[in-house]
């Protein structure tokens, strides 16, 4: 067997008998979120760097969409905390503030790191589609609707256009720097969260050493999603390029998924019991494996109704499947014996 | 020097002193509001260390099962164990605690400072012997080796209470020998013991045990790990995922733009 093998199922599987966290929804909604954030980011460095102005409509989506999103991540971290006023504690030394702690070794510690790094690159982003013409982004007519948000965003505007006329000016390889961090903190951002869950002593969680990759490869599948059935909603049709680009982008991220899934379960072996068994083994199979990625898979070979509808169906079933997946993951090794609707 | 707990779990007699006793110390609040509710599992009815229980004595029966043949007790045993956090030398609490509140002090003992804790319970998840558990009041708690009796030169209460020396608190290494020569005695007895507790046990443990019959029948665990042992590969796997999506994402928004300008281009060789 080749060595890298070896060393993702691991020859030995360590036994420590962790208690649960207590992570429920709060701590699932931010895997799911997170990794939405995350992937967004970096589908649209991606269509920045690689495809055309036609796709720029998803870079501006992506971009508008990070950083409530991201907010959102940290709304739901902070509550999820025991003490949510202390929450500062996790950047900050409390006891000799303002110097900052960090602990590289420890997911949680560099995870807030990545949320902060992520969370000012995403709001660079967001200051830049508010700099487009209004009406034309998610989120716009929202704004647009209140009298007095009008006016902060027209005001907000006439000094951002200016700025980012002088930014664009800069040069090329400068951009494609701050695409490449921008991809980098979001690939970062969605993969961290599964590194967590491999980073603890519970046997079934920290054996599962692909974890950082399965939820990297989902955040970036539901992200693709999200994007797709948001363009379709805007009009773009079955045979639109950018739709087909994340179309295709997003086959090879299910595939991967697949794959990545399989091999995880396989080295688990009777140890991955607790996900794919009893009432959590129901949603696992029927709605991870089955609606989150085989259904999306088999619409390049199948049809599953006409044109858009069928992309729009895939796409609302890989968000699902992401939801569902990180449901599994972080409820079935805590409770493994509780029935679903004892939760 | 390390000071640490040595526990010879062949003379605990099930008294529950030491519980009582950190209990009393500690100041810790009784669970369900003081209401006592039996589990039914021998004389154990707070079943594990927890927030408010920094100290557990297990009852482990092992009963011949054949139970209506003449001389019931012949091959049965009725092990006892006070458990208790290890204080491990290299702790995975302290490892991953983010906020810096669980530190080392100056006895070598892991402590958490309740001040600093903001409850993210990455502690619990982390450690492999489920000692570090959350309170009702959001922060986390287990035991601190009685830090402030030790800062008095006092021993820990539990110690102090414990009728048949079965918990031992000194000096690590002076404990490790005496448990040494514990366990050469037992085997001499025929009794199957060790320690379990040395290095290979996440490097260590503070607080340690002599056992006679496997871990897991203590509930504790074989073959522990830090929480961080495979962090690095993790991280390593998840770039490699992120490789392969950035390769395919480009792959896939370059391929198609490829493809419409070759077809763009042929419908304009078509139309000439």
């Amino acid at each position: 067997m080749p060595l890298w093998l070896l060393q993702v199922m691991g020859t030995n599987p360590a036994s420590g008998v962790a208690l649960p966290p207590r992570w429920g929804w709060y701590v699932i909604l931010y895997f799911f979120v997170g990794g939405l954030a995350g992937g967004l980011m970096a589908i649209a460095a991606g269509l920045d760097l690689a495809g055309d102005r036609h796709d720029q409509e998803a870079v501006r989506l992506a971009h508008r969409l990070a950083f409530p999103l991201i907010i959102l991540c940290a709304i739901l971290l902070i509550v999820d905390l025991g003490r949510p006023h202390r929450f500062w504690h996790m950047v900050f030394m409390s006891e000799r503030f303002p110097r900052l702690i960090f602990k590289p070794w420890s997911p949680i510690s560099l995870g807030s790191w990545i949320l902060t790094i992520y969370g000012a690159v995403a709001f660079v982003e967001f200051l830049g589609t508010l700099a487009d013409p209004p009406g034309e982004n998610i989120g716009d007519s929202l704004i647009l609707s209140s009298p007095r948000a009008t006016r902060v965003l027209h005001a907000l505007q006439r000094r951002l256009v200016p700025v980012r006329e002088r930014i664009r000016r800069w040069p090329s390889a400068v951009h494609s720097a701050w695409k490449i961090v921008a991809a980098l903190s979001g690939f970062a951002l969605a993969g961290y969260t599964g590194v967590l869950v491999a980073g603890t002593s519970n046997a079934v969680w920290h054996n599962a050493r692909l974890m950082g990759a399965l939820f990297l490869i989902s955040g970036t599948s539901t992200a693709y999603a999200l994007l797709t059935l948001l363009l379709v909603r805007r009009g773009r049709t079955a045979a639109d390029s950018t739709l087909r680009k994340l179309g295709d982008g997003d086959l090879w991220a299910v595939a991967f998924e697949l794959l990545v899934l399989a091999i995880t379960l396989i080295a688990l072996g009777p140890l991955g019991r607790p996900f794919w068994s009893g009432g959590f083994g129901v949603v696992f199979w029927i709605g991870v494996v089955g609606l989150g990625l085989l259904v999306p898979l088999a619409r390049h070979w199948v049809s599953l109704g006409p044109g858009e509808r069928a992309i729009s169906r895939a796409a609302a079933c890989v968000l699902v499947g992401g939801l569902l997946l990180r449901f599994v993951i972080v409820m079935s090794p805590q409770y493994p014996r509780v029935p679903l609707w004892h939760l | 020097m390390a000071k640490g707990f040595y526990t010879d779990t062949t003379v605990c007699i099930g008294c529950k002193a030491c519980q009582t006793a950190c209990h009393q110390w500690n100041e810790l609040p009784a669970e369900n509001g003081g209401r006592t509710e039996l589990t039914g599992d021998s004389y154990d009815n707070t079943v594990r260390l927890s927030a408010v229980n920094w100290r557990h004595v297990k009852f482990i029966e092992q009963i011949n099962e054949e139970r209506s043949s003449p001389g019931l007790l012949q091959g049965s045993r009725w092990l006892m164990m006070s458990d208790v956090c290890k204080h491990c030398v290299r702790a995975g609490c302290l490892e991953v605690c983010p906020t810096g509140a669980i530190i080392r002090t100056e006895f070598d003992s892991v402590y958490i400072q309740q001040d600093a804790c903001n409850g993210c319970r990455a502690c619990v998840s982390a450690c492999p012997f489920g000692v570090v558990d959350i309170g009702d009041d959001g922060k986390a708690h287990k035991c601190t080796l009685c830090y402030d009796r030790l800062q008095q030169g006092k021993e820990p209460a539990c110690a102090q209470a414990c009728p048949t020396e079965s918990i031992r608190f000194g000096e690590v290494s002076e404990l490790m020998q005496l448990a040494e020569a514990r366990v050469a005695q037992l085997k001499d007895q025929n009794v199957d013991a060790y320690v379990y507790g040395k290095e290979d046990i996440v490097g260590g443990l503070n607080s340690f045990y002599i056992l006679v019959d496997t871990p897991e029948v203590y509930g504790l665990p074989s073959k522990p790990e830090l929480p961080s042992h495979n962090v690095d590969t993790a991280f390593e796997l998840s770039g490699l995922a992120a490789a392969a999506l950035a390769v395919t994402g480009l792959a896939s928004f370059r391929k198609t733009r490829m493809d419409e300008m070759a077809a763009h281009a042929d419908s304009d060789g078509t139309d000439d």
